[in-house]
Formats: C-alpha cells, sequence, structure tokens
C-alpha cells in the first residue's frame, strides 16, 4: 500500500459510505432526510473543530452565520438569482459579516470569547425578529424552492442528498489538508498558548482571522443548502441552541481530531428523529450530553484534546482577564 | 556595532513605578547580565523590549529599527526572541512538533542540517517524539533554548534560564551558554551570582526600576551601593 | 406640569425602579457566584423562570398565601444549590479555565430547563399571573400604584440592604470578599475556601429565587422572560464588574430605567440592542468593568 492511499483510506470509506448511505435509503424519504441532517451536522461539526478543537476558540454564533447566509441566499434567490450564485454571494458576505462581527470578540480569550460570541449571536437572532420585511420575523419563511439544476430540473430526493454528501466529504477533506499544512500549524500554536506562539512569530490575530473565515464558510455553505432542503426557516433555526448542539457534537466525538466530530455528528445528529414522539424532549437530551461531555468526557470519545491540568494554572488565569493586545 | 539601544524607558502600572528612565545599550556578541531583587523591573524591561508592553516614555532601537509599537510577532521577525521565567513549551505537543512550530514563521529559519546539528548539541535528539510535557524540567529549558535558535535570533533575552535547576544542570547550562555565545549575542537575567560571574561581559543592576550600575561584572558585584542594596540581602 | 407628563413621569420611575431592583438582585446573585467561584451562571435566568413558575404554582395551583409561597420557593433553593454543588459544581473548584467549562455546563442545565418548562408549564398557559401580595391600591399624587408592586419593590430594597451589610460587615461576607480578591491568600489566612465557595453558590442562587420570585408578584411573565433575564444579568455584571457587588447593584437600576424610558420612547428590542452594545464595548475596552474592585 502506498503511503498516499494509506494517508487517504479512512477518508476514502468515509466518502465511499457518505454516498452509498442515500442510495441505500432511497426508498425511504424518511431516513434518506436523516442522512440529509447528519450530513449537515458533519460538514457543521468540521468547520466548528477547526474553532474549538484546532485553534481553541468556542463559537457560540457559528449558527447566526449559517442563519445570515440562508437568508442572503434565500432572498437573493427570491429575487430571480440563480439559486447557486445565490449561494456563493450569500456563504460569501455571511462570513465577511461574521468576520466584522468577530473581530472584536478576537481580541479576547477563553470565556471572555465565548461570552462575546454569544452576545453577537443574540445580536444575529434579534435581527433576525426584528427585520421582519427581509426575513418574515418569528413567523419564519416556509414553501422554500428547491435549487434548480442546468437544464431546469430541481434538485430533490437522493440527488439532494448526493450533494449534501459531496459538501460533507470535501469539507472533511479541506479540513485535513488545513490541519497538516504550516496554517493548520500555526492554529494548533495558538491553541495551545498563543503568547508562545506570538513570541515565536505567529501573527496571532491574522491567524484567527483566517481560522473564523474558512470555518464560517463551513457554516453558511450548510446554511445555504439547509434552507430550500427542510423547506422552512425561522430565527428559531439559527439560534444559540444550534450552534451548542453542533458543539456538543464536536465535543463529544473528541475536539481537534479530523474524525472525532464527525463520529459525534454521525451520532448524534440522528437522536431527535430516534425520538420521534419524544422529539419535544430533544433539548433536554443535548442539554444532558452537555453536562455528560463536560463532567466525564473531556476529551470526547475519540480522546481528543483534553483539559489543561492545574500545572499551569497562573498564567491560564491571568492571560484570561486582559484582552490580547 | 549597537545592537540593542533603550533609552529612558519608564513603564508604569497603576500607581506603581516599574521601570524610571532606564537606559541601556548592548553591542552585537557582548553578553549582558541583568539583575536586581525581585520585582525591581527585569521582566517588565524585557517585556517592554519585546513589545509585549508599551511604556509610557522611552524609545528602543534594535538593529537601527525602532521596536515600539511593534507587536512581538514583528520583533521576533526583526531577530530579537526572549524566553520566559516559567518555562513555557507547547506541552500538548511533541518536541518535534514544538521545533516545526517555531520555524513555521520564522524570517531566517536554519536549514534542516543546521536543525539536526543544534537538536544533537542541546541533547534533544533522542527526545523527538516525547510530549513536550513529558520532558524533564532541565530538558524543557534546553527546548526553549532550540526552539529560539532554529529561528537564528541576533538577541536572545534569558529570563532566568536556570531557575529551579539542580547544580550539576546549572554548572551543565553554564558551559552550553558559553558555547552559544559565537552564536547569537546574549541577554541574561539572572538570581544565580555564578551564571553573571562567568557569562556575563557587562553587568546592569536594577532596583525598584532604576538602573543603579552598569559595567564589568567585577567592578559591578563589588560595588558598594550594590553589595548594600541587593547583594547584601539576596543569596549570593 | 400637567398631570398626564406627571403620571408618565412617575409611571416611568416605579416601573424603572421596580426592573432596576430586581435585575439588581439577579446580577447580584450572579456576580457573587461569579467573583468567588469563578461560574458564570448561563442558568440564572432559567433559575429565575424556576421560581417564578414555582411561585405560581404554589400559590395558584396549591392555593398557598402569597407571602408564604414566596418563602417556600426561596428556602427550596438552598436544597437544590446544594444538590447541585454536590453533583456538578465542587468537581471543577480545581480546574484552571474552569469559568468556560463552568459557562458550558450552566448553558446545558439552560438547555435542560428549557426543554422541560416547555414541555410542562409551556403546555398549560402562555401567561402567568399570581394573586396578589398584599391588595389595594396607593395613590402618588394623581399616579396610582398597586400595593402589591410597593410591596415588592420595598421587600427588594430590603433584600438588597441585608446583602450589602452582610458583605460589608459580617465575618462571612468579609472572608467571602477575601476570596474574591485572591483565593490563596484566603486559604493561607485559614479561611476555609470550599466552604466559601459552597456558601456563595447558595447564597447567590437564594438572591437569584428571590428575584424571580419578586418578579412573578409584581408582574404577570411568559417563559421567554428566562433568556433576556440571562443575558441582562450577564450584561450588568460584565458592565458592573465581575464580582462587584456594587456594581451590580449600581448598573442594575441604570438598566431598570434605561428599560423603563426605551419601552415608552422605543421598542424593548432596542433596549435590548443597547445591553448588548454597551457589554460588548465594555467587554472590548474594559473587561474589568465600570466598578472593577
Amino acid at each position: 500500500m502506498t503511503g498516499l492511499m494509506r494517508r487517504w483510506l479512512a477518508h476514502a470509506i468515509f466518502a465511499l459510505a457518505a454516498f452509498a448511505t442515500p442510495l441505500l435509503l432511497s426508498g425511504n424519504r424518511y431516513f434518506a432526510f436523516i442522512a440529509g441532517i447528519t450530513f449537515f451536522s458533519v460538514l457543521w461539526a468540521t468547520g466548528m473543530n477547526l474553532l474549538y478543537g484546532y485553534t481553541g476558540l468556542m463559537p457560540l454564533m457559528f449558527g447566526g452565520i449559517a442563519g445570515i447566509s440562508a437568508y442572503v441566499t434565500i432572498g437573493l434567490s427570491a429575487n430571480g438569482w440563480s439559486f447557486w450564485l445565490a449561494m456563493l454571494v450569500g456563504s460569501v458576505a455571511a462570513s465577511l459579516v461574521g468576520i466584522v462581527l468577530g473581530l472584536p470578540a478576537l481580541r479576547l480569550r477563553g470565556f471572555y470569547f465565548t461570552l462575546c460570541s454569544l452576545v453577537i449571536q443574540t445580536v444575529i437572532t434579534l435581527a433576525f425578529v426584528y427585520f421582519v420585511n427581509l426575513t418574515n420575523g418569528d413567523v419564519g419563511i416556509s414553501h422554500i424552492p428547491l435549487p434548480e439544476l442546468p437544464g431546469g430540473r430541481q434538485l430533490a430526493g437522493t440527488a439532494y442528498e448526493l450533494v449534501l454528501a459531496t459538501i460533507a466529504v470535501i469539507g472533511v477533506v479541506v479540513l485535513t489538508v488545513i490541519v497538516e499544512s504550516s496554517f493548520g500549524r500555526r492554529l494548533t500554536a495558538i491553541r495551545e498558548d498563543d503568547g508562545l506562539a506570538e513570541t515565536l512569530g505567529i501573527n496571532v490575530t491574522r491567524q484567527k482571522l483566517a481560522a473564523f473565515f474558512v470555518a464560517s464558510l463551513f457554516a453558511s455553505v450548510g446554511g445555504a443548502l439547509y434552507a430550500p432542503y427542510v423547506g422552512f426557516i425561522s430565527p428559531r433555526s439559527f439560534d444559540v441552541l444550534l450552534s451548542l448542539n453542533i458543539w456538543v457534537m464536536v465535543a463529544f466525538g473528541g475536539r481537534g481530531t479530523i474524525w472525532g466530530p464527525v463520529i459525534g455528528a454521525v451520532i448524534l445528529a440522528p437522536v431527535p428523529f430516534v425520538l420521534q414522539d419524544y422529539y419535544t424532549i430533544k433539548d433536554v437530551v443535548y442539554g444532558l450530553l452537555i453536562i455528560g461531555v463536560v463532567v466525564l468526557l473531556p476529551g470526547g470519545i475519540v480522546g481528543g484534546v483534553k483539559r489543561k491540568g492545574r500545572a499551569d494554572a497562573p498564567a491560564a488565569v491571568a492571560k484570561q482577564a486582559a484582552p490580547v493586545r | 556595532m549597537t545592537l540593542l539601544n533603550a533609552q529612558r524607558i519608564s513603564m508604569q502600572f497603576g500607581g506603581l513605578i516599574a521601570l524610571r528612565d532606564v537606559d541601556m545599550r548592548q553591542v552585537a556578541g557582548e553578553t549582558l547580565g541583568m539583575i536586581g531583587p525581585n520585582g525591581s523591573g527585569k521582566t517588565t524591561f524585557v517585556n517592554v523590549i519585546t513589545g509585549h508592553l508599551t511604556p509610557q516614555r522611552g524609545e528602543v532601537h534594535f538593529d537601527d529599527i525602532s521596536l515600539l509599537g511593534r507587536k512581538p510577532f514583528q520583533i521576533a521577525a526583526a531577530g530579537l526572541t526572549r524566553t520566559y521565567q516559567a518555562v513555557r513549551v507547547f506541552s500538548e505537543l511533541t518536541v518535534q512538533e514544538n521545533i516545526a512550530t517555531a520555524l513555521v514563521d520564522a524570517a531566517r529559519p536554519l536549514d534542516s542540517d543546521g536543525v539536526a546539528e543544534t537538536t544533537e548539541w542541546l541533547e534533544l535528539r533522542h527526545r523527538l517524539d516525547a510530549r513536550a510535557g513529558s520532558l524533564t524540567l532541565y530538558e524543557q529549558r534546553r527546548l526553549e533554548v532550540l526552539m529560539r535558535l532554529v529561528q537564528r535570533p541576533k538577541l536572545l533575552m534569558l529570563d532566568e534560564p536556570v531557575g529551579g535547576l539542580s547544580s550539576t544542570e546549572v554548572r551543565a547550562t553554564i558551559d552550553l551558554l558559553s558555547e552559544l555565545k559565537a552564536r547569537c549575542t546574549l541577554f541574561v537575567i539572572e538570581h544565580t551570582m555564578k551564571v553573571i560571574r562567568e557569562l556575563a561581559d557587562r553587568v546592569v543592576v536594577l532596583l525598584a526600576g532604576e538602573k543603579i550600575a552598569d559595567g564589568p561584572p567585577a567592578e559591578v558585584l563589588a560595588d558598594q551601593r550594590v553589595v548594600e542594596k541587593y547583594l547584601g540581602s539576596a543569596d549570593a | 406640569m400637567s398631570d398626564t407628563t406627571l403620571i408618565i413621569l412617575l409611571s416611568t420611575i416605579t416601573t424603572g425602579l421596580m426592573l432596576g431592583l430586581i435585575f439588581s438582585l439577579v446580577a447580584v446573585g450572579v456576580t457573587i457566584i461569579y467573583g468567588s467561584i469563578w461560574m458564570p451562571n448561563a442558568a440564572n435566568g432559567q433559575f429565575f423562570l424556576l421560581a417564578a413558575l414555582f411561585a405560581w404554582s404554589t400559590s395558584v395551583s396549591w392555593g398557598l398565601q402569597p407571602a408564604l409561597a414566596a418563602l417556600l420557593v426561596i428556602g427550596s433553593s438552598v436544597p437544590l444549590s446544594y444538590a447541585l454543588e454536590i453533583l456538578l459544581v465542587r468537581r471543577f473548584y480545581d480546574v484552571p479555565n474552569r469559568n468556560i467549562s463552568y459557562f458550558v455546563l450552566t448553558l446545558g442545565i439552560t438547555q435542560i430547563l428549557s426543554g422541560i418548562f416547555s414541555i410542562t408549564y409551556g403546555v398549560w398557559s402562555d401567561q402567568f399571573q399570581l394573586p396578589p401580595l398584599v391588595p389595594g391600591v396607593t395613590m402618588l399624587g394623581p399616579f396610582p400604584i398597586a400595593n402589591n408592586r410597593l410591596a415588592a419593590m420595598l421587600i427588594a430594597a430590603v433584600l438588597l440592604a441585608i446583602l450589602f451589610a452582610l458583605l460589608r460587615f459580617h465575618r462571612y461576607g468579609r472572608a467571602l470578599r477575601a476570596v474574591f480578591q485572591n483565593r490563596d491568600a484566603a486559604a493561607l489566612r485559614g479561611v476555609n475556601v470550599r466552604g466559601i465557595y459552597r456558601m456563595s453558590f447558595v447564597l447567590g442562587n437564594a438572591v437569584i429565587f428571590a428575584g424571580g420570585v419578586l418578579f412573578a408578584c409584581a408582574y404577570s411573565f411568559d417563559l421567554t422572560i428566562a433568556w433576556t433575564m440571562a443575558i441582562t444579568a450577564f450584561a450588568i455584571m460584565i458592565i458592573g464588574g465581575p464580582g462587584s457587588v456594587l456594581g451590580a447593584l449600581v448598573i442594575g437600576i441604570v438598566f431598570g430605567l434605561t428599560q423603563a424610558v426605551a419601552s415608552i420612547f422605543a421598542s424593548p428590542t432596542i433596549a435590548a440592542f443597547a445591553y448588548l452594545g454597551a457589554m460588548l464595548i465594555i467587554l472590548l475596552f474594559r473587561p474589568s468593568g465600570l466598578f472593577a474592585r
């Protein structure tokens, strides 16, 4: 077996499984839909993993950025744009908005960053509710048309799930390439000790911004595709709970590993559907999961980055309080 | 040639004066030692020079460029780097990964032969795959230095390089550092007088944020004021 | 000054004070817990709502006298806090970056409680209203104010005064403040740090519960107040300075008055945008808050 094959073996297996699943499930729309939702979760968890797992930032505005992209894409397509062009513009725009909103947050670390991202998420959600003529407010937008394919056909059913599988696979490959590049090495250094990284010549703010942009692209491509797939969105579709649910997939699977968050997404995304009639207790289940992960599984099931020991406490405490200069 | 020229550096935290009008010049190739009691402003001085703190007043020139207002990563790129008083490595990463991280944005990185040779010299070759956090303190101190040397700095500021080491390790570190003097210019903060006596070409004494002596070690360490204010009370 | 203007003025001031006192209570509870344990309790809003709902259940469903119900609810926070402390909070006391662990943990609690509320209380009713604590109306000049609200306001003010005195003058308060400043130094001086942690968790939650009960006495409420309260309390804590009781007190009142004014001239959403904006600015430029200790 050549080195190249060995290196990408896991990816090949994952791609095979991803493409086979919609085909195998094509007889049952309900199961196929669960697979589709799982692909979104894989994509989103992989994107959040870049920030939470490899850069050490916990972004609670992740869902909000997906939402901006979804609303922009729908708005543009409703005005006659091709869905795919709208998605491109919507994703890039949402990522740029994410950077602008996140710019101040990037000066902070640890809890203060996360709190700041929560505030930004809340502002985005409030804006979704407030700007009724753009978003239809709390009522949400329903009957979202499916994307058109060249030749006038609509992207629907199994074909849509195959597109989602492709996006999920691309997401995982992109993350792998990043992690193995010098960009990934810089991000890992920032996660481990951003002060030391800076002393070694790494431009911490610029690298964080780049990571933020890439992760936001994951969020926003997912958001744009999510809206027509589900057919309905409202401010609640992209609130802080979405970010938290994706976070728990990453943390449960094992942050800072390629496959941990993928496994986390594959296990957890179908949970609400498995509960079916008890769908309403989804929040309770996810809440219990969050607590379980924090208390029992700091490294996730794959054993990713663990909580730091007591040894480096003083430095960690001291650098929490002040923003990065 | 003057490598580092700091003039009238003043730094205040709230009402507390950490540095008052400190001047410091260092020429290339000269090893400068800095001593002073705890809280006399030594680390603050290094933080100012390396861009971690912005002083209220003063100027810093390095290699004829002004450093004030530059960020630590830019100062590192200019060839001025430092270690920390409490040893600081990427403890969850391997030694190999630590070195690779030091190389990733180095302005003038060593080539791979140079890296291998320096790793060998610092006796870390056999530890390349170990997690940095699992190394002994002495090994971590050497790794810190290695991570700076692969960047080929012009000036390396060492903040208490033998802190916490045993007397044999101190001896070995002094030997390493005196060999290191041939590779780059050193600035050493140290409490252990043996290190200063054996390594430094010139010694500066800080007391409560002010420079009270500056000269050859033999002269400064015999200075009545220094003896009274510092050495008399310290475990020199 | 015409009567209408006077009425608007008085109504704004009383509403503002009422809200402000409740905001202050909750924010003081949050800041006591953060200042000592370093726990940003994101579930404070759900605790607040839990107390309000519990007060509604005991007084409306069980028919308990409102004052008695209020005492019962606030008392019930004590065993709840103890249980949480033993099960979850205690294990993180020595973790260095525990504030982020706690933050996530309490977000999990938030999700659980909000899930539970929406499938229980949420199914039963949209709006919850308690019978008045004290019946009748008092005239402030031309402006009528319900005795019920006056009583709630008075109790909130008295509670805040007692808390303030406790923290300033009592032995426990002094120990608590020593832990706020420097946990290791306090331990060296013989303060039982873990005991103080536990006490502040219990006290902080009791204060948050008291805020919830008083709010329920004064206003009718729905399930959405939890999230609003959580964000508001965090904003107050960050702006006032994490761990600063005085800061929480002053900024809480300011927020209450702001909200009352904003509700007249703009919308509550605008008020929320204003809080969040203020909080962001403080986070970025003065993370130790306006009343840094």
